[in-house]
């Protein structure tokens, strides 16, 4: 059963929208990335379903309720903020206990729950500190504790992870995919770091312009985008997308653009523009029938990125660290045929088209 | 600081440059100053400013006086009613301009008048809408009927004192609003957000985020006002003199009194010097408690 579901959602600040319609159901105990650059909609989104804002049209409802007119306090949600917002004035254990507080919660069970949710987070030794006085990550940790204490349906993390630096970053990552595994609650995950979306979520949003481009698993939405939007902005380096046409080639169509020329074994039709998806490591370089030129050779460490211009365009390569590709030079290439997608250049579908190599 | 001769020239330079502020400082609050507590200690005639000295004669005169009794009553009376209802018609007044009220620009810049205009024109016009014969208070209570007479405002006890009490909240307000406004400004959207989803009602939201947010500034704008209310001159002496007879007669208007009505220097520098005692006294112990408080929140 969906525990949250957004039906037909509009939000508009005046003449701007900021989410366009949106229907999208998250199953209970899912984590759920909303994902996307900024001013996508996606911190509208879950400042709706937190009740900061209140959708233009459409229903947003929380297990079987209607919660469009339900006050934030009453929503059975809690929410982990940017900035963590932690009450400057009061000491850890306070903020902590502050929604308990807030809910007429007693003194003795207010204390157990706050010793409890501090031993879950390691924040035992700060419960007298104020916010002021600790780290970016223990204020990350206070904001998580009251969250957690109120033991909540719901879960709403607004690029919580945004301030910390890399390192901890990475640690808080883990944490909360374990924390997740450990509650069982859902929770509902805003941003713009495809990394970390793809690493933590059970599903993942991607949202561009107030739209839901596409809803589906990490390796989903990585093996089959949906959309020339969601395949550019999804991976890294980013998928090169080639432009060129559908042509007919004796008995069937091939894919034509300058440097390229692939037969196409099913769909499409001759004179559709349609632009071909070919991710970095589906290219390799050494043999094959095509030919590029490399532009600028750069060692990593664990791989190397190759920008190489096919037909006038520069596109990335991904090859094993220890291949040597000399600047300048012209190699020979194949692309992994299985593996290509291809969208619709006008609209930006994807496109189900076979591909095969061209018979040497 | 070591030997360094480079140190040495900065530190000269230093001196150099504080030196100036230095004596200004000294001839304008250290002269007074001093002044003023050698002055207490003499019988002084004011338009010659000569006298016999008579120690602490001054004071004994003082301790004894019912007048000075009644003038320091008074001035903690004014002080205490009249920046009571500056922080609280300032702090709801900021509050209300921090709303997305409509026209809030204009209105922001309207709260600010009483505190732009002269004393004294303020005085004047407040003195015509209490007027007892012709004033617009006395017309439109009358009118509303709440009351059968006419009031006199300034001329009669209590209602003298409540007067400068209400006109001294209305002039000086707007410094609350300016100081309250600006940090309500600062103050994050997501605490209020936070305090929201934890379930804080709007009462809630103002007693545990704005006012602690509040507590810095307020502290200063007590003390301010504190210290600016308890030597006001101008308003209270332009509106009823401290009339009728002594009973808005407060400190200031006693060192006036004394100095150029009744000629006494002495006794007048002996008031004002026992008025910088009583300012003191609260002034240590305000910020002793508020200091207190400060490092509680630290802790």
């Amino acid at each position: 059963m969906a525990d949250v579901s957004f039906q037909k959602v509009r939000k508009a600040f005046g003449s701007a929208v900021a989410v366009k319609s949106l229907d999208l159901a998250i199953g209970s105990g899912e984590f759920v990335s909303l994902l996307g650059p900024s001013g996508c909609g996606k911190t509208t989104t879950l400042r709706m379903l937190a009740g900061l804002e209140f959708p233009t049209e459409g229903e947003i409802r929380i297990g079987d309720r209607v919660v469009n007119a339900v006050p934030p306090g009453q929503r059975d949600i809690a929410m982990v903020f940017q900035s963590y917002a932690p009450y400057p004035h009061m000491s850890v254990a306070e903020n902590i206990a502050y929604p308990l507080k807030k809910r007429g919660v007693g003194r003795a069970e207010r204390d157990a729950k706050v010793a409890s949710v501090a031993a879950t987070l390691q924040l035992g030794a700060l419960l007298d500190r104020k916010p002021r006085q600790l780290s970016g990550g223990q204020q990350q940790r206070v904001a998580l504790g009251r969250a957690l204490v109120r033991d909540p349906k719901v879960f709403l993390l607004d690029e919580p992870l945004s301030n910390l630096d890399a390192k901890l970053r990475a640690h808080m990552r883990a944490e909360l995919i374990e924390l997740h595994r450990k509650l069982g609650k859902t929770f509902i995950y805003v941003t713009h770091d495809q990394l970390e979306a793809m690493t933590m979520s059970d599903r993942i949003a991607v949202m561009h312009e107030g739209d839901l481009q596409q809803f589906g698993a990490p390796m989903q939405v990585y093996e089959k985008p949906a959309n020339l939007f969601v395949a550019g902005f999804i991976g890294s380096p980013a998928m090169n997308l080639l432009p060129g046409a559908l042509e007919s080639s004796g008995s069937g169509l091939a894919f034509v653009r300058q440097g390229l020329w692939l037969p196409v074994g099913a769909g499409g039709q001759a004179g559709q523009k349609v632009t071909l998806g070919v991710r970095p490591e589906d290219i390799a370089l050494g043999s094959g029938p095509f030919v590029a030129t490399v532009r600028i050779v750069e060692p990593t460490g664990h791989e190397t990125i190759v920008m190489a211009d096919i037909g006038g365009q520069s596109a990335i390569v991904r090859v094993q660290p220890d291949a040597a590709h000399v600047v300048g030079s012209e190699i020979p290439f194949a692309v992994r045929t299985s593996r290509l997608h291809a969208f619709d250049s006008v609209s930006g579908a994807r496109l189900d088209l076979a591909f095969a190599l061209p018979a040497s | 600081m070591s030997g360094n001769p480079l140190d040495k020239r900065y530190a000269v330079l230093g001196a150099m440059l504080i030196a100036p502020t230095v004596l200004i400082f000294c001839a304008v609050i250290i002269y007074p100053l001093v002044s003023a507590l050698y002055l207490s200690l003499f019988t002084i005639f004011t338009p010659t400013l000569r006298g016999n000295f008579i120690g602490l004669g001054n004071y004994a005169y003082l301790a004894n006086s019912p007048e000075f009794w009644r003038s320091l009553w008074n001035t903690l009376l004014w002080t205490v009613c009249t920046l009571t209802l500056q922080i609280v018609f300032g702090v709801a007044a900021a509050l209300m301009l921090h709303q997305n009220i409509v026209f809030r620009s204009l209105a922001r810049s309207l709260i600010l008048f009483p505190y732009f205009v002269s004393t004294v024109v303020a005085v004047l016009v407040w003195r015509w809408l209490f007027n007892d014969l012709y004033g617009v208070m006395n017309h439109l209570m009358l009118m509303a009927g709440l009351i059968k007479m006419p009031l006199d405002w300034l001329g009669s006890m209590p209602n003298a004192m409540i007067s400068i009490i209400l006109v001294g909240a209305w002039k000086y307000f707007p410094f609350v609003v300016i100081a309250v406004l600006a940090r309500l400004q600062t103050i994050p959207d997501a605490l209020y957000e936070a305090a929201k989803i934890d379930g804080a009602g709007a009462w809630s939201r103002f007693v545990d985020i704005t006012l602690p947010q509040l507590r810095d500034v307020l502290v200063v704008v007590v003390l301010l006002r504190a210290i600016w209310d308890f030597k006001e001159f101008d308003l209270i002496y332009l509106l009823t003199g401290g009339g009728p007879i002594i009973a808005t007669q407060t400190l200031p208007l006693m060192v006036y009194k004394d100095a150029f009505g009744l000629n006494d220097m002495g006794r007048a520098s002996a008031v004002a010097v026992s008025m910088m005692l009583v300012m003191l006294s609260f002034m240590v112990l305000y910020l002793k408690l508020a200091g207190r408080g400060e490092r509680e929140s630290q802790r």
